[in-house]
């Protein structure tokens, strides 16, 4: 591990720095599990790029581990989680953020399956109350019966 | 109502229709890129082979193509050529190759085998490919020479798509 990060070391003279994309951190340098765990969660929010619709904490891909340490990293340097969202964004755009944000053409995902709920409730309440207050249709009026045959059973039926 | 509810159902069908038939022909793995129109992010590699250290902001004033790649990338032995061809015919443009997650002996054999026609630098833990929101391999960034990304091409570039895409960074 030791020998592994001075051989980065030595290849990378100079990479692009988080500091110069989001601002130094705003959050705690966090380490042990709970690094584990927050690295895990925001693992979670973050698409892989060469996968269809899977995170990159649950991605095998290699990218998708560079993200992933690249998240570990940052949160040991202190960075809060909208930071590092905001990072990977800049770079790949909205794109990476499972959760679409509420903003542009992302906002009809939040808004239309309510507004789809809400008429639909609606039109079940407005068909409901026209159900309740229509007039119950009073039976039909008994026809005379002019069939032959109906009349002579009529006659055997009623005979004493 | 019954009309009401009639028209309302089309019009969500509709938007429905609208929005798949848009969709129809699009790479799902296509990534806009928003680095496009904005400064390239600088960075600084070594190169494989020489030791070389090469500054992105060194190059400043001529145009420069960022083609990222690895030896385990299949597309990449087929853009290879081209890449390699183009870089011989166009002595202003400066080709760079970076190759992440990969062995430098690897890479040596590759080249050696291949040819070689520019540096190609080792970002060895993919931090410079995801500051410029690499997807996958190969990619390719065209920067302009006052810095700019003008555009960025998914997958392997026949000579016509490089020479189309480095027109935007001659403009």
């Amino acid at each position: 591990m030791i020998a592994t990060f001075f051989l980065i070391a030595l290849l990378q003279i100079k990479v692009p720095d988080a500091a110069q994309i989001v601002g130094q951190p705003q959050g705690t340098p966090l380490s042990g599990p709970q690094l584990e765990r927050r690295t895990m969660e925001i693992s979670s929010e973050l698409r892989c790029p060469v996968c269809q619709g899977l995170a990159i904490g649950d991605s095998p891909s290699i990218m998708a581990a560079n993200m992933k340490a690249q998240v570990r990293e940052l949160l040991q340097r202190g960075y809060s989680e909208q930071q590092i969202l905001s990072y990977f964004e800049k770079s790949y755009g909205q794109f990476v953020l499972l959760k679409p944000k509420f903003q542009g053409v992302n906002a009809l995902v939040w808004v239309l399956p309510i507004a789809v709920l809400a008429i639909g409730l609606v039109l079940v309440v407005s068909k409901a109350k026209k159900l309740e207050t229509a007039p119950v249709a009073a039976p039909p009026p008994e026809e005379p019966v002019d069939d032959p045959y109906l009349a002579r059973v009529r006659d055997l039926v009623e005979k004493p | 109502m019954n009309r009401t509810v009639l028209i309302i159902g089309l019009i969500i069908v509709a938007a429905i229709v609208v929005v798949l038939f848009a969709g129809l022909g699009k790479d799902p793995q296509h990534i806009d890129s928003p680095l496009v129109g904005k400064p390239a992010p600088p960075f600084a590699l070594k190169a494989v082979g020489t030791g070389e250290t090469i500054d992105l902001e060194s190059l400043r004033g001529k145009p420069v193509i960022v083609n990222f790649w690895a030896t385990w990338c299949v597309p990449c032995y087929e853009e290879h050529p081209t890449l390699v061809a183009n870089a011989r015919q166009l002595p202003d443009v400066q080709f760079i190759g970076v190759v992440f997650n990969d062995e430098e002996s690897k890479i040596m054999s590759f080249l050696a085998a291949r040819g070689s026609a520019y540096p190609t630098l080792l970002d060895a833990n993919g931090k410079t490919a995801i500051a410029y929101g690499v997807g996958g391999v190969p990619e390719t960034y065209f920067i302009n020479p006052a810095g700019t990304i003008v555009a960025k091409f998914e997958g392997p570039m026949s000579t016509e798509i490089l020479q189309a895409n480095l027109a935007k960074a001659l403009r």
